[in-house]
């Protein structure tokens, strides 16, 4: 659910910015026909309305062609019980649904939400888009154009299929997803290795074999180098050099130069802040305000956290143990009136949209403006 | 089953202002279309029959617009206020046709909704018309169960990475970590002690959970540990609780609730060294298993998945692997008698023991000085003879 930065995608939806990347052909190697996407894990748009969805379960990232390019601009919504009335679209109670991702469209400016119809192991996908004016409609995964790229499976998986085990109880969860100038950066976690992989697949899609892919590892927050997952990651630029932010399932936040990311390679990335306990990262954007860049991003204890990044060349690698509550590194604040924020990204350089929680379970769509 | 009933919608009419056609359709006339229920191919689909003219009339679109299946929500007007139901529209020359998207839910109800008066120049009596179904609630016994927890043994280090659930039919997901918890000693939960991820790790049959601690409660110089220390404590004992209020995938709890006890020793950070493993090859032309005994417990599933044989051409030997004392030993059944000869166990150096190292290769490495360019994941082969 990421976007590119502002300034960015500025440039793109004015057509000033012709690189490489917009002369090419977005869509090449698509067909249309019916997606078969067997989970939707995590939703980003690409340019020209391409979405993509990360599908934890058949382990690929489909690219789907939504048609939706009507430049419009944003405006504030808000729509409640979302979960009651995605429900009601999909002939069963809010118990019964998952919302999974959210993820808005740069251009069109609608909102796109991965739903999963049930809660056991044939739990259908759904991708809902809201418009601007909240009313919802069911995006169709049986016509569009679309094109598929499988992902390698990260360790050599020696023995399923001819040795021990008839089947591969192996599984890896796609945490997070982005599209960044012509890569799609794919963040996993497998419920056996505990291991982080980050992985940049070019787009379009060469083949829907894994031949194109590149597999990409890295690891370091400080002084001790370990496998940790990375939760949720997000694409910007440090000058003009694209770089990561990542956030860590065990709360640092690691900066790294996107340069860096090359088959096999192992990365010491820069540990630019220590969120510290209770913060488990959920979902990150990137935005400016007055002149200055910020990054948002929600975490489990139903709060939202404020971290300045205009200082982030100068920030020092944190190398040494943060204790006794400190802190070091970027600072940040907390943002209490946001609460049960479950889902984000940016609306427009003024606003967010948010999928919130209350105590009752009830979902909102809302935008609320960027702090 | 069908429990169809019709409906007059007098308070739905009125606060819509729509008009009413006033006939209940128990006492249907040939002039006023009915709405039935129909099972069709194990389906519940919805029909409109017996209209004032060819159903054909009307386009799709403008059948979407007055035909519309959705949810009871409780009350009529906020049902009027959900968006319908998603669904095709089979319109033939006498009778339309509405299959829902998906199979409709065990113990809700349904209303079907037919408004003639939004068909352009219908030219029968204008009606609101509509039909409930309701599924019946599935009565099911809970007889799904915590088949097994590993790692099994029941003293585990501080520094442990992950437990594995085993339930014997398939759960259900979605906000699962409510019916997981830790307790200390004094029966005191302990706070957040694993890794709670909206994709719950799951494998393909949801079967078996994946469920780490929380790396930040493990993992030295990270905050979390800094300032509230691991979740489990060397030399306590704990109990993992999993909630029989938990639902199997049929929508069954769990017929009881399952703990887990045991005693937390000191963190190990050792990396695990095939060179001490001690393989027992079995005797030629017997189906006996080849044992290999570690000197301490293995992941469990990548023991399995990790580990395998093949004979000196590194030909794959087929056949099944069980663990057994608390994962210390691994035991290979052959599919056939073995035939005397050189064998070779093979292993991933990315095998785990139950803190997370891996061969060569402890969860932390002291990296500061320098960083490996590449990361390498290799099979490493040890020979043996049966005879």
């Amino acid at each position: 659910m990421k976007q590119l930065p502002r300034i960015l995608s500025t440039l793109c939806a004015a057509g000033l910015l012709v690189t490489s990347a917009s002369a090419a052909n977005w869509t090449e190697g698509m067909k249309a026909g019916k997606a078969d996407v067997k989970s939707v894990s995590q939703l980003a748009f690409g340019p020209e309305g391409i979405l993509f969805i990360a599908d934890s379960k058949s382990a690929a990232v489909f690219a789907l062609d939504t048609g939706d390019k009507k430049a419009t601009p944003a405006a504030t919504l808000k729509v409640e019980a979302i979960n009651g009335k995605i429900a009601a679209m999909l002939g069963t109670s809010a118990d019964q649904i998952t919302i999974t991702d959210m993820a808005v469209n740069p251009i069109s400016h609608n909102a796109y939400i991965a739903v999963a119809r049930g809660r056991s192991a044939s739990a259908a996908p759904v991708i809902i888009r809201v418009d601007k004016s909240g009313k919802l409609e069911a995006v169709s995964l049986d016509k569009m154009k679309f094109s598929k790229a499988v992902l390698p499976d990260a360790p050599v998986d020696g023995v399923v299929g001819e040795g021990n085990r008839k089947s591969n109880p192996r599984m890896e969860s796609i945490t997070d997803i982005a599209f960044l100038e012509d890569r799609v950066l794919i963040a996993g976690l497998s419920n056996e290795e505990f291991s982080s992989s980050l992985r940049a697949i070019p787009f379009p899609f060469k083949t829907v074999a894994n031949g194109t892919s590149v597999e990409i590892y890295h690891g370091a927050h400080g002084r001790f180098e370990t496998r940790s997952p990375v939760r949720t990651f997000v694409p910007f630029k440090v000058g003009n050099e694209p770089q990561l932010l990542a956030a860590y399932t065990c709360t640092p936040l690691v900066q790294f130069p996107m340069k860096d990311l090359a088959p096999g390679a192992k990365i010491k990335g820069k540990t630019v802040a220590e969120l510290g306990n209770r913060n488990r990262p959920l979902d990150m954007i990137v935005y400016q305000k007055d002149g200055k860049d910020y990054l948002l991003m929600a975490n489990s204890s139903r709060g939202i956290m404020k971290i300045s990044t205009d200082n982030i060349e100068g920030v020092e690698s944190i190398t040494a143990p943060v204790g006794g509550g400190g802190t070091k590194g970027l600072g940040y604040k907390t943002i209490d009136s946001w609460t049960g924020v479950e889902q984000l990204d940016r609306l427009d350089d003024k606003l967010a949209l948010v999928v919130r929680r209350d105590e009752n379970k009830v979902m909102t769509l809302e935008s609320l403006p960027l702090p | 089953m069908l429990t169809g009933s019709f409906n007059r919608l007098a308070v739905a009419l009125a606060a819509a202002g729509l008009f009413f056609g006033g006939q209940s359709l128990s006492l249907a006339q040939t002039d006023t279309p009915s709405v039935i229920w129909q099972k069709q191919a194990e389906q519940d689909v919805v029909l409109v029959k017996g209209l004032a003219a060819k159903a054909t009339r009307w386009s799709e679109d403008q059948w979407r617009k007055a035909f519309k299946v959705s949810v009871e929500s409780g009350d009529l007007t906020s049902s009027l206020s959900l968006p319908p139901m998603l669904g095709s529209y089979d319109i033939g020359e006498t009778s339309v046709t509405f299959t829902p998207q998906f199979p409709l839910t065990p113990g809700l109800k349904y209303r079907a909704t037919l408004q003639l008066q939004r068909l352009p120049d219908y030219p029968g009596k204008p009606a609101l018309l509509s039909s409930t179904h309701t599924v019946p609630a599935m009565v099911v016994e809970p007889t799904t169960i915590v088949q097994a927890v590993y790692p099994s043994a029941n003293v585990l280090p501080e520094n442990l990475l992950k437990f594995y659930l085993h339930f014997s039919a398939p759960m259900s997901g979605g906000h699962i970590y409510s019916h997981i918890h830790l307790l200390n000693s004094d029966g005191q939960p302990v706070e957040l002690p694993f890794l709670e991820i909206d994709e719950e790790l799951w494998n393909p049959e949801m079967t078996r959970l994946t469920l780490f601690i929380d790396p930040g409660r493990i993992k030295r110089e990270v905050k979390p540990l800094e300032d509230i220390g691991p979740a489990l404590e060397s030399g306590k004992s704990f109990t993992l609780v999993i909630d029989k209020e938990w639902r199997d995938g049929r929508g069954a709890p769990l017929k009881e609730t399952f703990r887990k006890q045991f005693k937390v020793s000191p963190p190990d950070r050792s990396a695990p060294d095939p060179k001490k493993w001690a393989i027992k090859p079995a005797p030629a032309k017997t189906q006996k298993p080849l044992i290999v005994t570690f000197p301490k417990p293995m992941d469990h599933a990548l023991a399995q998945r990790l580990m395998w044989v093949t004979d000196a051409d590194k030909k794959h030997i087929a056949g099944d692997v069980t663990l057994s004392d608390a994962e210390k030993r691994w035991e290979f059944t052959p599919n056939q008698a073995w035939q005397p000869g050189r064998y070779l166990l093979n292993v991933q150096n990315t095998i785990e023991d139950l803190s997370g190292n891996n061969i060569g290769k402890p969860f932390e490495v002291d990296l500061f000085e320098k960083v490996e360019k590449r990361i390498s994941s290799e099979t490493l082969s040890f020979p043996f003879e049966v005879k």
